[in-house]
């Protein structure tokens, strides 16, 4: 009996440690949102809690949002002749909410002070995270600019840049979807 | 090492294959998920679909004992083998055995299936069938994707933990067979009937053919 439960006990601990979320280690990292951010940030004194809150909510639904209109866009994208009236208003909305999230990740905002898949590494690496910013809200205009006309191929072509804009932040400072 | 004029032939070569191309892909399927490559983990998907229904025609056209007739035998055909496990005599799968495997195959194709619709969080990568379903469907799909593997691994884990019960316990090796595709010879079990390998190559190309098929977005629903 003991050798089946040691065996079975091994094999579940095994299995198990496979699941183990690399995120775990983020908690290390909690006491750092009050560390100044970089020169060119605005003030660094983290936000109080109701005010955190409110961003926080606002940054979820923003990110929502962009989301929805992505995979709007990545059906439309997938044909030959997209809709351009689906194409246009989605890319209108992602421009219109990109320059929004540079004020959408202040100090007090990370993953010790609430529910939320920003990571720590956000207010650890603000320089890294604040280019990549930039290139999302780059590839927004250009994307919105694109739709405007009517070059489907240029319209793809924005459209793959765009996605890598946002899968470039997401990679490092998302948490995995689990 | 063991003689081989004691060993008796159990498992075909396309099952075995088909077992450890499962065992890699689902791995790799799950690696390439928790490092948000999704789009090998689409292949990969695929490639587990391809498996999956070459194994259903195998299960049908196959060999003696990876003919599903063979071991799934109902209800009473496992409450008899658990009263009298040593009065089941034929080679391959126990009729418990069988249950694992419908199990195992049924919670894999669930999760294939529910690839097949679902759209990545940020809407850049979705299955091929995802454009038969609405967007909220979809983002539901994933969510479904991501918490059935729970159940698949729970199972995955009792059937390994099944076949260490057996190894310790039992003394049977069963890892080896599958390997080997060779047991040792039992005088009262009916020899495997091995099927052909044309057959082997006309099921593996109807499964290609039906990948090919979801991966156009099996049209006309489609595509």
């Amino acid at each position: 009996m003991n050798k089946a439960l040691f065996a079975a006990t091994a094999a579940i601990a095994l299995l198990g440690a496979c699941k183990e979320q690399p995120a775990a280690a983020d908690n290390l990292h909690a006491d750092h949102n009050a560390v100044a951010e970089n020169a060119s940030a605005p003030a660094a004194a983290p936000v109080g809690k109701e005010e955190a809150a409110k961003i926080m909510h606002e940054r979820h639904e923003g990110m929502e949002k962009i989301g929805k209109a992505t995979k709007a866009l990545g059906r439309e994208m997938k044909n030959d002749a997209p809709d351009l009236a689906v194409v246009r208003t989605s890319a209108a909305t992602i421009a219109e909410l990109a320059p929004k999230t540079s004020n959408w990740f202040p100090a007090g905002t990370g993953p010790d002070v609430g529910k939320t898949d920003a990571k720590a590494e956000i207010w650890q690496k603000p320089e890294d995270f604040a280019a990549k910013t930039k290139d999302f809200q780059a590839a927004a205009a250009a994307f919105n600019d694109a739709a405007k006309g009517d070059d489907v191929a240029v319209i793809k072509a924005r459209f793959g840049d765009l996605g890598k804009s946002c899968k470039a932040c997401h990679d490092g400072y998302r948490k995995k979807d689990d | 090492m063991t003689d081989p004029a004691t060993k008796q032939r159990v498992w075909d070569l396309p099952t075995r294959l088909f077992h450890w191309l499962l065992v890699a892909l689902i791995g790799f399927s799950w690696w390439s998920a928790e490092n948000s490559k999704t789009d090998w983990h689409i292949w990969s998907g695929i490639a587990v679909l391809t498996l999956l229904v070459f194994r259903l025609l195998w299960g049908f056209f196959g060999s003696s004992t990876a003919r599903f007739a063979s071991f799934l035998r109902g209800p009473g055909a496992v409450r008899d083998y658990l009263r009298d496990p040593d009065g089941w005599r034929s080679p391959g799968h126990t009729p418990l055995g069988g249950l694992s495997v419908l199990a195992l195959l049924g919670l894999t194709a669930i999760q294939v299936a529910l690839g097949l619709v679902s759209v990545d969080e940020d809407g850049l990568n979705e299955g091929p069938l995802a454009g038969l379903v609405s967007i909220d469907t979809a983002d539901a799909a994933r969510e479904l994707h991501e918490a059935a593997f729970n159940i698949l691994l729970a199972f995955i884990i009792l059937h390994v933990a099944a076949i260490l019960y057996y190894r310790l316990f039992k003394r049977k090796r069963l890892v080896g067979p599958m390997i080997t595709g060779r047991a040792d010879f039992d005088p009262e079990a009916e020899p495997m009937r091995p099927a052909k390998l044309w057959t082997a190559l006309l099921c593996l190309a109807a499964a290609i053919a039906f990948a090919r098929w979801i991966l156009a977005g099996a049209p006309p629903f489609g595509g």
